[in-house]
């Protein structure tokens, strides 16, 4: 053989080993925030300033199949390094499987709030599975231009909240854009409602047994709910998300009630727009919003790449990290201590001084039927009429007393 | 029974001409077969009749009054499909009945109505059978008891036995011809088989591209022939004929010059040629003499080289070339010592031969 | 000695033609393989166990399949979706078959335009389910749709009602949008089994003096049996399975009040969990799956056994 080409194939092999021996570390982290992916490059980049041995790719997948996707891929033994999971229950089906690392003695996590922990806590362990990321908070949007036209100020109890809306549907508006098609927008729309009447213990004695879902304050809750259906739109059982969106950005409609996560999606749509707690039940008395944890970063128990995989969670549980939830995705961030630039996210963790779990979601979603399923089949029927608030309490109570 | 009349039919499929202006009558009692090559319009214009296609211009009569503005149920005829068109979920009784059914006849009228059919047609005992466990024949029969059920004022049938095989089709033959004098009604048939017209039919109507060539008793479509086409339609195998040339036409009639300098002079009346027209002359393959034998006579004879003998026992079929004439057909009875490359003589009389002007009439 | 030669040559023939045949039917067994029998093996299994989310707990027999069919807040689902799949098959057989049939026989006739109208017809059927339901949600839609506005302004404002979000409504409203989608497909197949019948019938019967109306149901009807058969047995299969138009409508819940729930929604949301229904349950959902399998199966089958006994041969 040629004496050149002996040297060219000895250096190509010696290159050829080389090169992994520098590699990075290559960490894939899987969300369902496909509208995020820009904000979480630039987030990951300043983790990677200072890990310039670890690198991360983001993967989005839709939101709606990611449960889904994760599972099966987990199942079948491959998936991410990193997951970005959801809370609670959702939480429970893949921690429970034993598919997540427990990050106890691994990440600390003393600067967050002991509820928002819970959300990433596997009840039957006691261990934390994901670091919080970020919460929720179901606020009553308002169009600030339609407000000031109507000459009407954003209403601060029931009943002047009843008041606006019944002076915007005199004139012609729609006074709030909500519908009932898609169940989970109604049980949203009550977490704004619901906690101001049936108080903030309720949740404590309801979920230690002292009490069920058939007690009057909950039925009380319930009969204002009812008293929302002629403000909705017009055939607002056929109305969707989609179009509960499309009625207020397009001025259709003139208050809003939904999470937090839709502030960018206002913003984007140009819209001058104002939020506020639900209305109190009556003057003086706290206003409550309903707030739960949106889901946590996560270590997949199999990843080959633990050691990196933990070092990028330990980052993801920083104040650093949390002010860049703020700043960069409008996220209201789990970690206590963040001054946002935004003064929109300032009010809401502002808001959030008085909060209360969002009862549903937060704590009957572990069995099946799960609260959600029944509060949102009930407020159908309590929207429409078909039935009572007292027997949809009885409903959701005997529902919750069965499950299983 | 009835009489059906046809007066200036005609019939188009959009800008195609297929039935052109048909006069015909059909006698009460009367058999009347219509014939020619396929695509005649020979079954269109039974459909004609039988109201499953409707008239461009004309009229239609049956039994004296005008039906061709009706229904097909409501002109009085019976139809018989090639196909036999027997439903096959029905049993025989229920196919033969079912006429009777939607005419919200008695129970009781159709049972026995479809008995007396079966008896006739010697299917009794088939009668709870369904059409795929009958034979050919069978079907064929209870095809034609569906027809008669109705007792129709015409019975009409579309080449009824082009589905069976041969020996079927003669024994069909000659059972059709027995139910039509039992029944004595006015019975259309339609077939592509000049035989079937020639043993059934108390008449023959020959069509060709949508008219009608001649209309006759079957001996006298044979024996006389109105043109060409008809005399070459008429008769198995068909007739010879031979081009020719009129060299003079007098009162004698028209001397026709063959190829080969055989000459002859063609008794006529009208004779319709003048001198110098071209001719053809026409021999029956049956009505040659062969050898100087025979009833053929000689008024006039052709040498021909045989290529091909046929031999049926009773009958025998010369095949000959002479000159230009080229796959003549000579029939003797009998046998007779010939053989491939004989050369033979081949006479004819006048009396039964024909000829046939430069516009194909016969020239009689 | 010769006689063995001959045998052997005739030997390897057979056994070359047969190596051919099992070539060919190798990619196709195998994509059933993967595809049929391991999933559905693998479904029976699962359903035989106790799950916790992803994690294979258990081996508990038949308890989940006793759950599902007699845990009164269980079976009080299945029953309701069971009964709605029903109601969606009983429907659609009148009005998407039904509708069909009367299409076949009027296209049967050759009316002017008929191949315009028969590929005008079959239009919606190459089009994508998802597609078809989501356009005629966007239709469906009470503030925007072009139903509603359709509806008020020819003067039926009491009709523009909210589709999808009434109980009432929602499912019939479905079923239609399924039969605007699918009736080409039925209209096509009733539509080859008329061309099938011998003109020859139609034109005997009418010379025996029976009405239209009669020979399609006393003559036609009779003889496209067989299609009847297919269509009958698909339309069976497509209910018991009904899945993407719900789905993509009013989503997993069966939205509103449980009114368009369909066992394969509660499959859906009994395997892998919903945003409302919470996480996922392979055991029940597994065991779901096996239930509606051996269901459509032996249902299926009984129906074409008999309805091909009433078929008849066209010689």
């Amino acid at each position: 053989m040629n004496k050149h080409l002996t040297r060219a194939v000895v250096t190509a092999a010696v290159l050829g080993l080389a090169v992994p021996a520098l590699a990075q570390t290559e960490l894939s982290f899987w969300s369902w925030r496909q509208e995020d992916v820009k904000a979480y490059n630039e987030m990951i980049a300043e983790f990677e300033k200072t890990h310039p041995d670890i690198k991360v790719t983001y993967t989005a997948h839709e939101a709606k199949a990611y449960n889904t996707i994760l599972t099966t891929a987990l199942a079948g033994g491959s998936g991410p390094d990193i997951i970005h999971t959801r809370a609670y229950g959702s939480l429970e089906n893949v921690s429970g499987a034993g598919y997540l690392e427990p990050l106890n003695d691994q990440v600390d996590l003393s600067n967050f709030p002991a509820d928002l922990v819970r959300g990433t806590t596997l009840r039957a362990d006691g261990k934390v599975y994901a670091v919080p990321f970020a919460t929720q908070t179901v606020l009553v949007y308002y169009n600030k231009d339609i407000f000031e036209q109507q000459g009407l100020t954003p209403p601060a109890t029931w009943d002047e909240f009843m008041d606006v809306a019944e002076k915007l549907k005199a004139a012609g508006i729609t006074p709030l854009a909500n519908g009932t098609a898609d169940g989970w927008t109604i049980e949203v729309a009550s977490g704004a409602i619901m906690p101001n009447f049936y108080g903030p213990d309720f949740f404590g004695e309801v979920t230690s047994g002292k009490t069920t879902f058939a007690d009057p304050r909950y039925v009380d809750a319930l009969e204002h709910m009812a008293q929302l259906a002629p403000y909705m739109p017009q055939g607002f059982e056929g109305v969707d998300y989609a179009t509960m969106k499309a009625l207020f950005t397009s001025g259709a409609a003139a208050m809003f009630i939904g999470g937090s996560w839709e502030i960018p999606g206002w913003r984007d749509a140009g819209l001058n727009f104002g939020f506020m707690a639900g209305p109190a039940a009556e003057p003086g008395k706290d206003r409550l919003v309903a707030t739960w944890l949106d889901g946590g970063y996560g270590v997949n128990a199999a990843s080959p790449n633990k050691e990196a995989a933990l070092e990028f969670i330990r980052f993801t549980a920083t104040k650093e990290w949390g002010q860049m939830l703020a700043d960069k995705l409008a996220n209201v961030p789990a970690v206590k201590g963040v001054v946002p630039k935004d003064p929109a996210l300032a009010e809401i963790i502002k808001l959030q001084e008085h909060q209360t779990p969002y009862i549903m979601l937060v704590a009957f979603r572990f069995k099946k039927p799960t609260g959600s399923q029944l509060l949102q089949d009930g407020l159908q029927k309590l929207m429409t009429g078909a039935m009572s608030a007292e027997d949809v309490a009885k409903a959701v109570a005997d529902g919750i007393a069965s499950a299983k | 029974m009835a009489k059906v009349e046809l007066r200036g039919v005609n019939k188009q499929f959009g800008s195609v001409h297929v039935i052109k202006d048909i006069n015909l009558t059909v006698e009460d009692h009367e058999f009347v077969v219509f014939v020619g090559p396929s695509g005649c319009g020979k079954s269109t214009l039974l459909r004609l009749i039988a109201g499953l296609e409707e008239i461009t211009s004309g009229e239609i009569d049956i039994d004296g009054a005008r039906v061709d503005h009706l229904a097909p149920a409501r002109r009085g005829v019976a139809m018989v499909f090639q196909s036999y068109a027997l439903y096959p979920h029905f049993t025989v009784a229920q196919n033969m009945g079912y006429a009777l059914r939607v005419a919200k006849e008695d129970k009781a009228v159709i049972d026995r109505k479809v008995r007396e059919a079966a008896e006739i047609l010697q299917l009794t005992e088939y009668l709870d059978r369904k059409p795929k466990a009958l034979s050919g024949g069978q079907r064929q029969r209870v095809a034609i008891g569906r027809a008669i059920v109705r007792d129709p004022k015409v019975f009409l049938f579309d080449e009824p036995l082009s589905n069976l095989d041969a020996k079927l089709r003669v024994q069909m033959r000659i059972e059709l011809t027995r139910l039509h004098r039992e029944l004595n009604a006015t019975m259309i048939y339609v077939t592509h088989d000049q035989v079937e017209a020639m043993t059934m039919a108390d008449k023959i109507v020959v069509l060709r591209d949508g008219r009608v060539e001649q209309i006759g008793a079957p001996l006298d479509l044979y024996n006389t022939p109105d043109n060409r086409f008809v005399a070459g339609f008429i008769g198995s195998p068909a007739m010879n004929f031979f081009a020719g040339r009129a060299e003079s036409v007098s009162d004698a009639g028209v001397e026709v010059a063959l190829e080969g300098g055989t000459r002859f002079t063609f008794p006529c009346e009208t004779p319709g040629v003048k001198a110098g027209d071209v001719v053809e002359f026409g021999v029956r393959p049956e009505h040659f003499s062969i050898g100087g034998n025979g009833d053929g006579g000689s008024d006039g004879a052709l040498k021909g080289e045989v290529y091909a003998v046929e031999r049926l026992g009773g009958e025998t079929y010369l095949y000959l070339n002479s000159g230009s004439y080229r796959d003549i057909v000579a029939h003797m009875s009998g046998d007779a010592p010939i053989s491939i490359g004989d050369s033979v003589e081949i006479g004819f009389s006048l009396a039964r031969s024909h000829l046939f002007g430069p516009d194909g009439q016969s020239i009689r | 000695m010769q006689s063995t030669d001959y045998e052997s040559v005739r030997r390897a023939r057979t056994r070359n033609l047969k190596l051919w045949l099992a070539l060919l039917l190798t990619p196709a067994a195998l994509l059933l393989i993967v595809f049929v029998f391991i999933p559905m093996g693998s479904a029976v299994l699962y359903s035989l166990y106790e799950w916790d989310g992803l994690a294979r707990k258990g081996y508990v027999g038949l308890a989940n399949f006793s759950d599902i069919l007699f845990d009164p807040v269980r079976n009080k689902v299945l029953f309701h979706a069971f009964w709605n799949n029903v109601k969606v098959f009983v429907t659609l057989m009148i009005i998407q078959n039904g509708y069909a049939l009367v299409l076949a026989m009027l296209l049967a006739r050759n009316p002017r335009g008929y191949r315009f109208y028969q590929v005008v017809f079959f239009l919606p059927v190459i089009l994508s389910t998802v597609i078809v339901s989501f356009q005629w949600k966007l239709f469906l839609n009470p503030v925007f749709g072009l139903v509603n506005k359709a509806l008020i302004a020819v003067g039926l404002e009491s009709w523009a009602v909210p589709w999808l979000g009434l109980p009432e409504t929602a499912l019939p409203a479905m079923m239609l949008v399924n039969a605007w989608h699918w009736f080409g497909f039925p209209t096509l197949v009733f539509l080859a089994a008329i061309h099938r019948i011998p003109t020859d019938f139609i034109e005997a019967a009418r010379l025996d003096g029976a009405s239209e109306w009669r020979i399609a149901r006393e003559i036609i009807w009779p003889l496209m049996a067989p299609a009847v058969t297919i269509i009958v047995v698909l339309t069976f299969i497509g209910s018991f399975n009904w899945f993407e138009i719900p789905y993509v409508m009013n989503g997993l819940e069966g939205s509103p009040q449980g009114s368009t729930d369909m066992l394969g929604l509660l499959f859906y949301r009994t395997a892998f969990g919903s945003i409302s229904a919470g996480g996922s349950d392979f055991g029940h959902g597994s065991a779901l799956a096996v239930l509606m399998f051996i269901f459509i199966f032996v249902f299926s089958i009984l129906a074409t056994k008999y309805l091909t006994s009433r078929e008849v041969e066209m010689n």
